[in-house]
């Protein structure tokens, strides 16, 4: 699992190739891409994956699953932050301003997917850390974690195919495939386990 | 090269404005900037800092013959 | 559920097609670029080219440090005004890469106003305007101070701080829209017109009063962020019948020799610095000295490592031996940074003693006067990414704060000469005034800055960072003269005919069917101008032979110049001024016939005040040919 979600990413990254840059510049590109990795892997650490795993096993994997959740979600949520944070460093526009123009910069649907995505994950993370304050029944819970979630990496998928720096032709791919694995594997589960919610899966 | 790669760009279009040889322009249909006249760079690197994600490189080749006028 | 995968893999495909198709344009592109005579593949419709008639009282071209000022005081005077620029605001021309301004203050200062213009014209050997150099002192405090209110010391770039009083006057700003005709009607400037670099479109501007703020120019040479640069204003002015001045005199700046084109890695991070102010600090610096000394010895840097004591500075190796004259009183003041004997300035960070620390910022790198590449002891790191605080800490006004930075900019490198060919020392080329109002002898032309022969600081480089202080102060100088002027004048009229001839003549590149790509022309044009010293160790015969070539261009390539887009079309006009500017320089410098300041005469290497105590004027003859007068130092034109 962490050969593929963290290993295949960074051996891309090592492949690509693109110019080398400050330590801090590559540091926060390689936490960024393992972090959203790392969130395709999430749908595989999952009640998803339970015909492989055996009943302990799905307990630790959930554990993990929680664990990288609370993680490296708040990375994602920071990557906007990230990307400007090291103008605090060096000549050139002011951290502030670029950041206003980053999320400003509406004609990009790239910038707008992004945007949405982050909402996204936003919610994600609030609605787990509060799932036990929250007024609904856990498989509900479940199937609302589920379906934000096949919205939320389908999203940002796109968005960071367009937008991301380091998505040459075989990143694109490997994400591609992960995300496409992922939300089939999802989908697949909820659609033979549980027929009554089928209806709400599709987008 | 002159100004070499431009990766993770959000087609904010600052770069092209930026650009005082109109070397850089936005592609309509990626709504991407891209380097269009790569041999008119002067390797001044004002698109890089005024880019708000960093998203340009340049290196300090030029891509066509360089005349001087002694050395 | 396929559905989704299927979606992302589209949007994937999509992506690396479009991205590909980027790829292939650039290339495709930088392979016509080095075409000469070719079909002319465009793909711009001419017929369906929109059209836009623009009308204000006064039009102020040029978005650099003059245009500024001359928007905002025109405006403040009560005219209408609009700024138009062939880049954006703050981002072109040679204003954002000058980081050093000279304020003149009265109150610290160890030398009073006259002081300081009469030394000022003992380097310049009578070549400098004393009313202008005085004007530029005098103004400079209040001009910087305006600047100060706006955060132009708070960022290494300029557009916000340019914007901020552009944007609280409201004043319409056209930004890359390439001026390319002047148009005078009765005798009397009448407005401009231009093409947009985005958009398919001819602009024409009707005003009643112009300012030229487009800078001087050079040939787009390699390692002078002046590519955009291309004597643009000081053409179009002259072929309505502008005088214009200064053509004989040279920037000498070296670059170089290890990737030479690179002006960002030559100037070892000084453009990322925050800009600051200077005090009094007069030289003789930036003519021909190192070319001489390179010329005669070879290049020095080569034979010793390029870690010579001065690095490849200006300093000339063996100044005693000949070459060109430099007053005893500013010997000591050899390369930028050097102090001319006892003055050692009022800048508000205190005085750094001797000539020891050359280049060091802001004493030595301010301006445009840039220092050489390689010359700066406590530069930046050449790959460009300072120390952290470097240009971002939010006091570094005066250079007792640098030299702690320490830490070489690392290899200095061998020179090469020519980085700033086809440029004239700031401010000694362009427009000829009429009055201390830079005004120009066509009634409603102003011109501001560089692009106005004010010799406000002579035909030498003299005061440290008056550059960008003498394009602030003479910007505004010449808004309040062009707002007044507008109150006497009706708006004038532009003919139907006019406006026609003036369209066909920028269209002209574009309906080419076959032609030569400008691209091509102008590496030819400086193939001509820069190699063999033409510029720097002038010989009649040398200049002629260039001058033939030259006249060549003008004549065969020149009028079957094309494009393909807008892009092009901008260069094939560039290409054009080039041509006539460097015409202008080789005529002008076969006419003088001595040497003094940054004009080198081989054969006649003295001074000759006898016969040449006069500045040249350069017209255009009733007959459309190129005519020269002289006009004495110190005098204004008599018609």
């Amino acid at each position: 699992m962490s050969l593929t979600f963290i290993g295949l990413p960074l051996l891309l990254w090592s492949l690509n190739d693109l110019p080398q840059r400050t330590a801090l510049k590559d540091s926060i590109s390689v936490l960024t891409i393992i972090a959203f990795s790392l969130m395709l892997g999430q749908f595989f650490l999952a009640r998803t994956s339970k015909n492989i795993l055996k009943d302990y096993n799905l307990t630790k994997a959930l554990k993990i699953h929680k664990l990288i959740g609370y993680i490296f979600v708040p990375i994602l949520l920071a990557h906007p932050f990230l990307i400007i944070f090291p103008r605090y460093f060096e000549a050139g526009i002011e951290p502030k301003e670029a950041f206003i123009t980053l999320i400003t910069t509406f004609e990009s649907p790239g910038v707008i997917l992004g945007i949405i995505a982050w909402c996204l994950m936003f919610i994600l993370g609030v609605t787990s850390l509060l799932r036990n304050k929250l007024p609904i029944k856990y498989k509900t819970w479940r199937v609302i974690h589920g379906i934000l979630s096949i919205m939320f990496i389908l999203i940002a998928t796109r968005h960071a195919i367009m937008l991301g720096r380091h998505m040459d032709r075989a990143m694109s791919i490997c994400m591609s495939i992960m995300a496409a694995g992922g939300i089939l594997l999802l989908l697949k589960t909820y659609i033979l386990k549980s027929s009554k919610i089928e209806g709400g899966t599709n987008e | 090269m002159t100004i070499k790669q431009i990766n993770g760009c959000i087609g904010c279009g600052i770069c092209v404005q930026t650009c005082p040889t109109d070397v850089i322009a936005l592609d309509p249909k990626t709504k991407k900037a891209f380097i269009k006249y790569p041999a008119d760079c002067q390797i001044c690197h004002l698109c890089r800092m005024y880019c708000p994600v960093d998203a340009i490189t340049i290196s300090p080749e030029k891509s066509i013959p360089v005349i001087v006028s002694w050395g | 559920m396929n559905k989704s995968s299927e979606n992302t893999d589209i949007s994937r495909r999509k992506f690396m097609t479009l991205a590909g198709g980027a790829v292939g344009i650039a290339a495709l592109a930088s392979l016509a670029d080095n075409k000469s005579w070719a079909a002319n593949e465009s793909n711009i419709d001419i017929d369906k080219m929109q059209y836009q008639e623009n009308q204000t009282d006064v039009l102020v071209i040029g978005g650099g440090m003059a245009g500024l000022f001359a928007a905002v005081k025109a405006h403040d005077a009560g005219t209408k005004v609009m700024l138009v620029s062939k880049g954006r605001l703050g981002a072109s021309g040679q204003t954002p890469f000058a980081k050093g301004i000279f304020a003149y203050d009265p109150a610290n200062a160890k030398m009073s106003l006259d002081e300081f213009v009469n030394a000022v014209s003992r380097s310049a050997l009578g070549t400098n305007n004393p009313v202008y150099t005085k004007q530029m002192a005098e103004h400079s405090l209040a001009r910087v101070n305006e600047l100060r209110q706006w955060g132009f010391f708070d960022s290494p770039l300029y557009y916000n701080s340019f914007n901020k009083p552009i944007k609280q006057r409201n004043i319409p700003i056209q930004e890359r829209i390439v001026i390319t005709h002047l148009i005078k009607e009765n005798g009397k400037i009448a407005g401009a017109a231009g093409f947009s670099l985005d958009q398919e479109k001819i602009h024409i501007y009707k005003a009643k009063s112009v300012i030229l703020c487009t800078g001087a120019g050079g040939f787009k040479p390699n390692g002078f962020p002046i590519c955009d640069l291309t004597h643009d204003g000081t053409i179009m002015a002259y072929n309505i019948g502008a005088k214009v001045t200064g053509k004989e005199w040279n920037d000498g700046h070296p670059g170089q020799m290890t990737n030479p084109a690179a002006c960002f890695d030559g100037w070892h991070g000084m453009f990322e610095r925050k800009p600051d102010t200077t005090g009094i600090g007069i030289r003789h610096d930036l003519g021909v000295d190192q070319n001489y000394s390179s010329y005669i010895n070879g290049n020095p840097g080569s034979t010793q490592n390029g870690n010579t004591e001065m690095g490849p500075g200006l300093r000339p190796q063996n100044h005693s031996s000949g070459g060109p004259y430099r007053p005893i009183e500013f010997q000591e003041s050899g390369p930028p940074g050097g102090r001319p004997g006892g003055e050692s300035g009022n800048r508000p960070g205190g005085d750094r003693p001797g000539p020891g620390n050359n280049f060091g910022p802001p004493a030595g790198a301010p301006d445009m006067d840039f220092p050489p590449p390689g010359d700066r002891p406590d530069g930046n790191s050449p790959a460009g990414f300072g120390p952290p605080d470097q240009g971002r800490h939010p006091n570094n006004r005066s250079d007792d704060k640098h030299p702690g930075k320490g830490g070489h900019p690392g290899p200095r490198g061998i020179s090469v000469g020519g980085s700033s060919a086809g440029m004239a020392i700031h401010k000694s080329e362009g427009l000829v005034p009429i009055n201390e109002k830079c005004e120009s002898n066509i009634p409603g032309l102003y011109a501001a800055g560089d692009a106005l022969g004010s010799y406000m600081a002579g035909a030498i480089y003299t005061q440290i960072g008056s550059s960008l202080a003498g394009s602030a102060v003479q910007g505004a100088i010449a808004a309040e003269a062009a707002a007044e002027y507008c109150k006497t004048i009706e708006m004038p009229v532009i003919t139907k005919a006019k406006i026609s001839k003036v369209q066909e003549e920028i269209l002209a590149p574009l309906k080419r069917q076959i032609g030569y790509g400008p691209a091509w022309v102008t590496q030819t044009l400086q193939g001509i101008m820069i190699p063999n010293f033409i510029l720097y160790i002038k010989k009649e015969n040398l200049l002629k032979a260039a001058l033939a070539y030259i006249e060549e261009l003008r004549d065969h390539h020149m009028p079957l110049l094309r494009a393909a887009d807008m892009h092009e079309l901008r260069l094939a006009h560039e290409t054009a001024n080039m041509i006539i500017s460097a015409e202008m320089k080789l005529k002008a410098s076969i006419m003088r016939k001595e040497s003094r300041c940054s004009h080198y005469r081989l054969d006649y290497p003295d001074i000759d005040d006898n016969n040449w105590f006069a500045w040249i004027n350069i017209f255009k003859g009733d007959d459309g040919t190129m005519k020269f007068e002289k006009q004495a130092f110190g005098s204004w034109p008599i018609s």
